[in-house]
Protein backbone atom coordinates (compact mmCIF):
# COMPACT_ATOMS: atom_id res chain seq x y z
CA UNK A 1 0.00 0.00 0.00
CA UNK A 2 1.03 3.22 -0.68
CA UNK A 3 -0.28 7.12 -0.55
CA UNK A 4 -0.66 9.54 -3.04
CA UNK A 5 -0.27 13.05 -1.43
CA UNK A 6 -2.45 16.09 -3.89
CA UNK A 7 -2.06 19.40 -2.80
CA UNK A 8 -5.54 21.38 -3.47
CA UNK A 9 -4.83 24.96 -3.79
CA UNK A 10 -6.65 28.08 -5.59
CA UNK A 11 -7.94 31.31 -5.48
CA UNK A 12 -11.45 29.12 -5.49
CA UNK A 13 -12.67 25.77 -5.05
CA UNK A 14 -16.10 24.36 -4.14
CA UNK A 15 -16.97 20.99 -3.01
CA UNK A 16 -20.56 19.78 -3.04
CA UNK A 17 -22.22 17.03 -1.40
CA UNK A 18 -25.65 17.69 -0.79
CA UNK A 19 -26.74 20.32 -3.44
CA UNK A 20 -29.80 20.34 -5.22
CA UNK A 21 -31.22 22.59 -7.78
CA UNK A 22 -30.31 26.09 -7.72
CA UNK A 23 -28.87 26.43 -4.31
CA UNK A 24 -25.29 25.24 -4.77
CA UNK A 25 -23.09 24.71 -1.80
CA UNK A 26 -20.02 23.64 -0.41
CA UNK A 27 -18.34 21.49 2.06
CA UNK A 28 -15.49 22.83 4.25
CA UNK A 29 -12.69 20.49 2.92
CA UNK A 30 -12.32 18.68 -0.64
CA UNK A 31 -15.19 15.53 -1.22
CA UNK A 32 -13.74 12.18 -1.60
CA UNK A 33 -16.31 12.20 -4.77
CA UNK A 34 -14.81 15.35 -5.97
CA UNK A 35 -11.37 13.87 -5.96
CA UNK A 36 -11.72 10.29 -7.48
CA UNK A 37 -13.63 12.39 -9.80
CA UNK A 38 -10.23 14.43 -10.50
CA UNK A 39 -7.97 11.56 -10.76
CA UNK A 40 -10.38 9.45 -13.18
CA UNK A 41 -10.96 12.35 -15.03
CA UNK A 42 -6.49 12.68 -15.75
CA UNK A 43 -6.98 9.13 -16.33
CA UNK A 44 -9.47 9.77 -18.96
CA UNK A 45 -12.31 8.26 -18.30
CA UNK A 46 -15.55 8.68 -19.55
CA UNK A 47 -18.54 9.49 -17.33
CA UNK A 48 -20.36 6.13 -17.44
CA UNK A 49 -17.17 4.26 -17.24
CA UNK A 50 -16.70 1.70 -13.72
CA UNK A 51 -14.77 3.69 -11.27
CA UNK A 52 -15.50 1.08 -8.37
CA UNK A 53 -11.05 0.53 -8.22
CA UNK A 54 -11.20 4.05 -7.42
CA UNK A 55 -13.44 4.27 -4.78
CA UNK A 56 -12.09 1.64 -3.11
CA UNK A 57 -9.17 4.11 -2.50
CA UNK A 58 -8.83 5.21 1.09
CA UNK A 59 -9.45 8.81 0.91
CA UNK A 60 -8.32 11.98 3.99
CA UNK A 61 -7.32 15.71 3.65
CA UNK A 62 -5.58 17.75 5.65
CA UNK A 63 -7.09 21.16 5.74
CA UNK A 64 -3.38 23.40 5.58
CA UNK A 65 -5.25 26.73 4.90
CA UNK A 66 -8.91 26.47 5.69
CA UNK A 67 -9.81 29.92 3.59
CA UNK A 68 -12.89 31.23 3.64
CA UNK A 69 -16.75 30.99 2.51
CA UNK A 70 -17.69 33.04 -0.61
CA UNK A 71 -21.00 33.50 -2.53
CA UNK A 72 -22.07 34.15 -5.78
CA UNK A 73 -25.24 35.42 -7.36
CA UNK A 74 -25.11 33.46 -10.29
CA UNK A 75 -26.43 35.08 -13.45
CA UNK A 76 -25.40 33.43 -16.22
CA UNK A 77 -26.73 34.29 -20.16
CA UNK A 78 -26.19 31.64 -22.73
CA UNK A 79 -23.13 33.23 -24.83
CA UNK A 80 -24.83 32.63 -28.05
CA UNK A 81 -28.80 33.05 -27.68
CA UNK A 82 -27.98 35.16 -24.29
CA UNK A 83 -30.91 33.56 -23.00
CA UNK A 84 -30.99 33.73 -19.09
CA UNK A 85 -29.69 30.76 -17.28
CA UNK A 86 -31.67 29.73 -13.93
CA UNK A 87 -30.60 32.13 -11.18
CA UNK A 88 -28.48 30.42 -8.95
CA UNK A 89 -26.63 30.74 -5.60
CA UNK A 90 -23.18 28.98 -5.54
CA UNK A 91 -21.03 28.68 -3.31
CA UNK A 92 -17.01 28.63 -2.76
CA UNK A 93 -14.23 28.40 0.00
CA UNK A 94 -11.77 31.16 -1.48
CA UNK A 95 -8.21 31.20 -0.66
CA UNK A 96 -7.91 27.75 1.08
CA UNK A 97 -4.97 25.21 1.01
CA UNK A 98 -5.59 21.26 1.62
CA UNK A 99 -3.61 18.49 1.12
CA UNK A 100 -5.25 15.62 0.68
CA UNK A 101 -4.46 12.02 0.35
CA UNK A 102 -5.25 8.28 -1.34
CA UNK A 103 -4.32 4.88 -0.02
CA UNK A 104 -4.07 2.56 -2.44
CA UNK A 105 -1.97 -0.53 -4.40
CA UNK A 106 1.18 0.62 -5.19
CA UNK A 107 0.67 -0.27 -8.66
CA UNK A 108 -2.65 2.02 -8.86
CA UNK A 109 -1.32 5.04 -7.00
CA UNK A 110 1.49 4.96 -9.69
CA UNK A 111 -0.57 5.07 -12.64
CA UNK A 112 -2.57 8.44 -11.11
CA UNK A 113 0.82 9.82 -10.34
CA UNK A 114 1.52 9.72 -14.48
CA UNK A 115 -1.94 10.23 -15.20
CA UNK A 116 -1.42 13.69 -13.17
CA UNK A 117 1.53 14.53 -14.90
CA UNK A 118 -0.07 13.94 -18.26
CA UNK A 119 -3.77 14.68 -17.38
CA UNK A 120 -6.20 13.70 -19.82
CA UNK A 121 -9.29 15.88 -18.84
CA UNK A 122 -7.62 18.95 -16.93
CA UNK A 123 -8.19 18.87 -12.86
CA UNK A 124 -10.27 21.23 -11.49
CA UNK A 125 -11.18 22.17 -8.04
CA UNK A 126 -14.89 20.98 -7.43
CA UNK A 127 -16.49 23.16 -10.18
CA UNK A 128 -15.20 23.44 -13.52
CA UNK A 129 -14.82 27.08 -13.28
CA UNK A 130 -12.14 26.52 -10.46
CA UNK A 131 -8.72 26.16 -12.07
CA UNK A 132 -5.60 24.47 -9.37
CA UNK A 133 -2.99 27.16 -8.49
CA UNK A 134 -0.10 24.98 -7.95
CA UNK A 135 0.98 21.43 -9.01
CA UNK A 136 -1.95 19.09 -8.20
CA UNK A 137 0.87 16.15 -7.27
CA UNK A 138 2.73 16.52 -4.02
CA UNK A 139 4.26 13.23 -3.03
CA UNK A 140 4.35 9.22 -2.80
CA UNK A 141 4.54 7.87 0.37
CA UNK A 142 5.63 4.23 0.36
CA UNK A 143 6.02 3.04 3.84
CA UNK A 144 3.64 5.42 5.91
CA UNK A 145 -0.02 5.03 6.01
CA UNK A 146 -2.66 7.59 5.27
CA UNK A 147 -2.94 9.34 8.64
CA UNK A 148 1.08 8.89 9.10
CA UNK A 149 1.74 10.46 5.58
CA UNK A 150 -0.78 13.75 6.30
CA UNK A 151 0.83 14.27 9.69
CA UNK A 152 3.76 14.07 8.12
CA UNK A 153 4.06 16.63 4.83
CA UNK A 154 5.14 20.41 5.41
CA UNK A 155 2.74 22.66 5.97
CA UNK A 156 1.68 24.09 2.63
CA UNK A 157 -0.30 27.08 3.46
CA UNK A 158 0.85 30.39 1.57
CA UNK A 159 3.25 32.25 2.77
CA UNK A 160 1.44 35.10 3.62
CA UNK A 161 -0.94 32.91 6.17
CA UNK A 162 1.98 31.13 7.35
CA UNK A 163 3.30 34.94 8.58
CA UNK A 164 0.15 36.11 9.99
CA UNK A 165 0.56 32.66 12.59
CA UNK A 166 4.39 34.04 13.02
CA UNK A 167 3.63 34.04 16.65
CA UNK A 168 3.00 30.06 17.09
CA UNK A 169 6.11 27.82 15.92
CA UNK A 170 4.57 25.04 15.33
CA UNK A 171 0.66 24.75 14.06
CA UNK A 172 -2.26 22.35 14.39
CA UNK A 173 -3.99 21.14 11.08
CA UNK A 174 -7.48 19.43 10.96
CA UNK A 175 -7.55 16.13 9.26
CA UNK A 176 -10.59 14.35 8.25
CA UNK A 177 -10.21 10.57 7.51
CA UNK A 178 -12.24 8.03 5.76
CA UNK A 179 -13.56 6.48 8.91
CA UNK A 180 -13.12 2.40 9.49
CA UNK A 181 -15.08 0.17 11.91
CA UNK A 182 -12.67 0.75 14.48
CA UNK A 183 -13.12 4.31 14.57
CA UNK A 184 -16.69 4.11 16.17
CA UNK A 185 -19.89 6.34 15.80
CA UNK A 186 -18.62 9.56 13.36
CA UNK A 187 -19.87 11.89 10.76
CA UNK A 188 -20.92 10.80 7.52
CA UNK A 189 -20.83 12.89 4.24
CA UNK A 190 -22.77 11.24 1.08
CA UNK A 191 -19.68 11.94 -1.21
CA UNK A 192 -19.14 7.75 -1.94
CA UNK A 193 -19.13 8.19 -5.21
CA UNK A 194 -20.64 4.92 -7.06
CA UNK A 195 -21.67 6.20 -10.19
CA UNK A 196 -20.41 9.54 -12.26
CA UNK A 197 -22.88 8.91 -14.96
CA UNK A 198 -25.35 12.06 -15.80
CA UNK A 199 -28.60 9.76 -16.16
CA UNK A 200 -27.67 8.05 -13.04
CA UNK A 201 -25.79 9.74 -10.52
CA UNK A 202 -25.26 7.97 -7.26
CA UNK A 203 -23.28 8.63 -3.99
CA UNK A 204 -23.40 6.88 -1.09
CA UNK A 205 -22.50 7.48 2.48
CA UNK A 206 -19.06 7.69 3.63
CA UNK A 207 -17.52 8.15 7.41
CA UNK A 208 -15.51 10.74 8.38
CA UNK A 209 -13.23 10.19 11.18
CA UNK A 210 -11.30 13.50 12.85
CA UNK A 211 -8.52 12.03 14.39
CA UNK A 212 -6.02 14.39 16.50
CA UNK A 213 -4.55 17.29 14.91
CA UNK A 214 -1.58 16.91 12.93
CA UNK A 215 1.28 19.10 14.53
CA UNK A 216 3.78 20.60 11.20
CA UNK A 217 6.33 23.19 11.88
CA UNK A 218 5.50 26.95 10.91
CA UNK A 219 8.55 27.75 9.01
CA UNK A 220 7.77 31.73 9.01
CA UNK A 221 7.49 31.55 12.73
CA UNK A 222 9.77 34.57 14.46
CA UNK A 223 12.35 33.22 16.04
CA UNK A 224 12.34 33.89 20.03
CA UNK A 225 15.12 35.01 21.91
CA UNK A 226 15.67 35.67 25.34
CA UNK A 227 19.45 35.81 26.62
CA UNK A 228 18.23 36.44 29.72
CA UNK A 229 17.32 33.07 30.42
CA UNK A 230 21.02 31.95 30.24
CA UNK A 231 22.11 33.74 33.03
CA UNK A 232 19.93 32.37 35.28
CA UNK A 233 17.92 35.29 36.93
CA UNK A 234 15.66 38.02 35.07
CA UNK B 1 31.16 41.97 32.25
CA UNK B 2 27.79 42.72 32.80
CA UNK B 3 24.43 42.54 30.32
CA UNK B 4 21.83 45.29 30.47
CA UNK B 5 18.30 45.17 28.87
CA UNK B 6 16.13 48.12 28.47
CA UNK B 7 12.72 48.47 27.42
CA UNK B 8 11.69 51.19 25.14
CA UNK B 9 8.44 53.02 25.37
CA UNK B 10 7.66 53.38 21.85
CA UNK B 11 4.67 55.35 22.39
CA UNK B 12 7.07 58.37 23.34
CA UNK B 13 8.59 60.34 21.34
CA UNK B 14 11.85 60.30 22.94
CA UNK B 15 11.66 55.84 22.61
CA UNK B 16 11.13 57.16 18.78
CA UNK B 17 13.77 60.02 18.35
CA UNK B 18 16.60 57.77 19.69
CA UNK B 19 15.29 54.33 17.27
CA UNK B 20 15.46 56.21 14.54
CA UNK B 21 19.30 57.53 14.73
CA UNK B 22 21.78 54.96 16.10
CA UNK B 23 23.67 57.99 16.35
CA UNK B 24 21.95 59.53 18.93
CA UNK B 25 21.22 56.18 20.70
CA UNK B 26 25.08 55.42 20.21
CA UNK B 27 25.55 58.77 22.55
CA UNK B 28 22.51 57.94 24.93
CA UNK B 29 24.12 54.63 25.68
CA UNK B 30 27.58 55.96 26.16
CA UNK B 31 26.24 58.49 28.48
CA UNK B 32 25.42 55.70 30.46
CA UNK B 33 28.69 55.28 32.16
CA UNK B 34 30.73 57.65 34.42
CA UNK B 35 33.60 56.80 33.69
CA UNK B 36 34.59 56.92 29.47
CA UNK B 37 34.64 53.69 28.10
CA UNK B 38 38.19 52.76 27.41
CA UNK B 39 38.90 52.59 23.47
CA UNK B 40 41.55 50.69 23.20
CA UNK B 41 41.12 47.88 20.91
CA UNK B 42 41.88 44.58 22.55
CA UNK B 43 39.74 44.51 25.84
CA UNK B 44 36.11 44.09 25.64
CA UNK B 45 34.22 46.97 24.44
CA UNK B 46 30.65 48.23 24.88
CA UNK B 47 28.43 46.62 22.06
CA UNK B 48 24.45 47.11 21.89
CA UNK B 49 21.16 45.58 20.12
CA UNK B 50 17.91 46.23 19.33
CA UNK B 51 15.56 43.60 19.36
CA UNK B 52 12.55 44.38 17.77
CA UNK B 53 10.45 41.30 19.02
CA UNK B 54 7.01 43.18 18.47
CA UNK B 55 6.15 46.95 17.67
CA UNK B 56 5.10 47.45 21.38
CA UNK B 57 8.32 45.21 22.87
CA UNK B 58 11.22 46.63 21.50
CA UNK B 59 14.40 45.49 23.83
CA UNK B 60 18.01 47.26 24.01
CA UNK B 61 20.51 45.11 25.01
CA UNK B 62 23.74 46.57 26.30
CA UNK B 63 26.81 44.31 26.92
CA UNK B 64 29.39 46.16 28.67
CA UNK B 65 32.89 45.79 30.99
CA UNK B 66 31.12 48.32 33.68
CA UNK B 67 27.59 49.12 35.06
CA UNK B 68 25.39 50.80 33.01
CA UNK B 69 23.38 53.64 34.74
CA UNK B 70 20.81 53.83 32.15
CA UNK B 71 18.36 57.17 34.09
CA UNK B 72 18.50 59.77 31.55
CA UNK B 73 16.79 56.75 28.67
CA UNK B 74 14.22 55.69 31.22
CA UNK B 75 13.64 59.56 31.95
CA UNK B 76 13.45 59.99 27.98
CA UNK B 77 12.14 57.00 26.64
CA UNK B 78 11.13 54.36 29.33
CA UNK B 79 9.17 54.11 31.88
CA UNK B 80 10.22 56.60 35.00
CA UNK B 81 6.94 55.26 37.19
CA UNK B 82 7.04 51.75 36.73
CA UNK B 83 9.98 50.54 34.38
CA UNK B 84 13.74 50.31 34.80
CA UNK B 85 17.00 48.20 33.72
CA UNK B 86 17.98 45.13 34.46
CA UNK B 87 21.77 44.12 34.27
CA UNK B 88 22.91 41.21 35.19
CA UNK B 89 26.30 39.83 35.56
CA UNK B 90 27.70 37.86 32.66
CA UNK B 91 30.67 36.87 34.07
CA UNK B 92 28.73 33.51 35.26
CA UNK B 93 28.07 32.81 31.62
CA UNK B 94 31.14 33.17 30.47
CA UNK B 95 33.28 31.29 32.29
CA UNK B 96 30.77 28.49 32.27
CA UNK B 97 30.83 28.02 28.45
CA UNK B 98 32.62 24.64 27.03
CA UNK B 99 33.36 23.14 24.25
CA UNK B 100 30.77 21.25 22.42
CA UNK B 101 28.18 22.75 23.81
CA UNK B 102 25.25 24.25 22.21
CA UNK B 103 23.43 27.13 22.31
CA UNK B 104 21.13 29.37 20.44
CA UNK B 105 22.14 32.75 19.56
CA UNK B 106 21.02 36.22 18.27
CA UNK B 107 23.43 38.60 16.35
CA UNK B 108 23.08 42.01 14.48
CA UNK B 109 25.82 42.47 12.40
CA UNK B 110 26.65 44.72 9.20
CA UNK B 111 27.64 42.30 6.59
CA UNK B 112 30.04 43.31 3.96
CA UNK B 113 33.08 42.87 2.18
CA UNK B 114 35.79 44.94 -0.02
CA UNK B 115 35.36 44.77 -3.73
CA UNK B 116 36.37 46.98 -6.57
CA UNK B 117 33.57 46.66 -10.15
CA UNK B 118 37.44 47.44 -12.17
CA UNK B 119 41.18 46.44 -11.86
CA UNK B 120 42.09 50.44 -11.59
CA UNK B 121 39.63 50.94 -9.27
CA UNK B 122 40.57 50.96 -5.41
CA UNK B 123 38.48 48.46 -2.87
CA UNK B 124 35.44 49.38 -1.55
CA UNK B 125 33.80 48.10 1.74
CA UNK B 126 30.10 47.12 -0.01
CA UNK B 127 27.49 45.59 1.68
CA UNK B 128 26.08 42.23 1.35
CA UNK B 129 22.57 42.44 0.10
CA UNK B 130 21.97 38.91 -0.95
CA UNK B 131 20.46 36.72 1.51
CA UNK B 132 23.02 33.43 0.88
CA UNK B 133 26.00 36.23 0.96
CA UNK B 134 24.97 37.05 4.25
CA UNK B 135 24.73 33.87 5.40
CA UNK B 136 28.33 32.89 4.28
CA UNK B 137 29.58 36.29 5.93
CA UNK B 138 28.92 34.77 9.09
CA UNK B 139 30.01 30.89 8.21
CA UNK B 140 33.40 32.45 7.08
CA UNK B 141 33.71 34.02 10.66
CA UNK B 142 32.49 31.80 12.76
CA UNK B 143 35.52 29.24 12.72
CA UNK B 144 38.11 32.39 14.50
CA UNK B 145 34.64 33.20 16.68
CA UNK B 146 35.21 29.99 17.91
CA UNK B 147 31.56 28.11 17.26
CA UNK B 148 30.27 26.40 14.21
CA UNK B 149 26.59 26.83 13.35
CA UNK B 150 24.83 23.67 13.50
CA UNK B 151 23.72 21.83 10.16
CA UNK B 152 20.21 20.97 9.76
CA UNK B 153 19.07 17.27 9.39
CA UNK B 154 18.60 16.66 4.88
CA UNK B 155 14.95 15.68 5.66
CA UNK B 156 14.36 19.41 7.03
CA UNK B 157 15.76 21.41 4.42
CA UNK B 158 13.09 24.16 2.94
CA UNK B 159 16.05 24.63 0.41
CA UNK B 160 19.01 23.11 -1.20
CA UNK B 161 21.04 25.67 -0.43
CA UNK B 162 19.42 28.59 2.04
CA UNK B 163 18.26 26.13 4.54
CA UNK B 164 21.49 23.75 5.48
CA UNK B 165 22.27 25.21 8.54
CA UNK B 166 19.84 26.38 12.04
CA UNK B 167 20.05 29.96 10.51
CA UNK B 168 17.61 32.49 9.97
CA UNK B 169 18.88 35.85 7.86
CA UNK B 170 15.95 38.06 8.65
CA UNK B 171 14.90 41.78 9.70
CA UNK B 172 17.17 43.57 6.86
CA UNK B 173 17.42 47.14 7.57
CA UNK B 174 19.38 50.16 5.55
CA UNK B 175 20.25 53.07 7.76
CA UNK B 176 20.64 56.13 6.50
CA UNK B 177 21.51 59.21 8.59
CA UNK B 178 24.07 62.04 8.92
CA UNK B 179 26.28 62.33 11.25
CA UNK B 180 26.70 65.98 12.79
CA UNK B 181 28.86 68.26 11.35
CA UNK B 182 29.64 66.07 8.25
CA UNK B 183 27.64 66.20 5.36
CA UNK B 184 28.15 62.48 3.78
CA UNK B 185 25.04 60.33 5.13
CA UNK B 186 26.28 57.03 6.58
CA UNK B 187 24.55 54.37 5.09
CA UNK B 188 24.30 50.73 6.61
CA UNK B 189 22.90 47.37 5.78
CA UNK B 190 22.44 45.25 8.63
CA UNK B 191 20.94 41.80 9.59
CA UNK B 192 19.84 39.64 12.10
CA UNK B 193 20.98 36.30 12.37
CA UNK B 194 19.53 33.39 14.97
CA UNK B 195 20.66 30.40 14.83
CA UNK B 196 21.78 27.48 16.66
CA UNK B 197 25.74 26.87 17.36
CA UNK B 198 27.97 24.44 18.97
CA UNK B 199 31.32 25.70 20.87
CA UNK B 200 34.04 24.71 19.46
CA UNK B 201 36.73 27.14 20.96
CA UNK B 202 36.06 28.73 24.57
CA UNK B 203 38.43 31.46 24.46
CA UNK B 204 37.90 32.57 20.85
CA UNK B 205 33.68 32.76 21.75
CA UNK B 206 34.72 34.66 24.94
CA UNK B 207 35.88 37.27 23.00
CA UNK B 208 33.55 37.38 20.16
CA UNK B 209 30.58 37.46 22.56
CA UNK B 210 32.13 41.05 24.97
CA UNK B 211 34.42 42.67 21.45
CA UNK B 212 31.95 42.29 19.16
CA UNK B 213 31.67 40.70 15.70
CA UNK B 214 32.21 42.72 11.90
CA UNK B 215 31.78 46.08 11.78
CA UNK B 216 29.50 48.97 12.31
CA UNK B 217 29.66 47.93 16.54
CA UNK B 218 28.73 51.76 17.57
CA UNK B 219 25.60 51.18 15.33
CA UNK B 220 24.44 48.29 17.05
CA UNK B 221 25.89 45.71 15.32
CA UNK B 222 28.02 43.10 16.35
CA UNK B 223 26.60 42.03 19.96
CA UNK B 224 25.61 38.32 19.67
CA UNK B 225 23.76 36.85 22.66
CA UNK B 226 23.32 33.39 23.74
CA UNK B 227 20.09 31.33 25.36
CA UNK B 228 19.27 28.02 26.55
CA UNK B 229 18.22 26.27 23.15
Amino acid sequence: MSVLLLQLAGPLQSWGATSRFARRSTEAAPTKSGVIGLLAAALGRERTEDISDLAALRFGVRVDQPGTLLRDFHTAHHFVTGEAAPVSERFYVADAVFVAGVEGEDALVETLRQALAAPVFLPYLGRRSCPPSRPIFLNIEKNAGLIEALQREPWHAARWHQRRRRDERSVELELLIEAEAEDGPVDSLRDQPVSFDPLNRRYRLRGVHRPPRASVINPAARPVHDPFTALGSA
Amino acid sequence: MFLTRFRFNTARLGARRLLSSPQRLHAAIMFAFAEPPSLDGGSARILWRIDRNSRAETYLYISSPDKPDLTHLVEEAGWPETGRWQTLDYEPLLSRLTKGDTWAFRLTANPVHSIRRTAEEPTKVTAHVGRQHQMNWLLQRQEKAGFVVLEKPAERHLHHELDQYELVVHDRRQLDFTKAGQRKPVTLVTVTYDGRLQVTDPDALRQALTRGLGRAKAYGCGLMTLAET
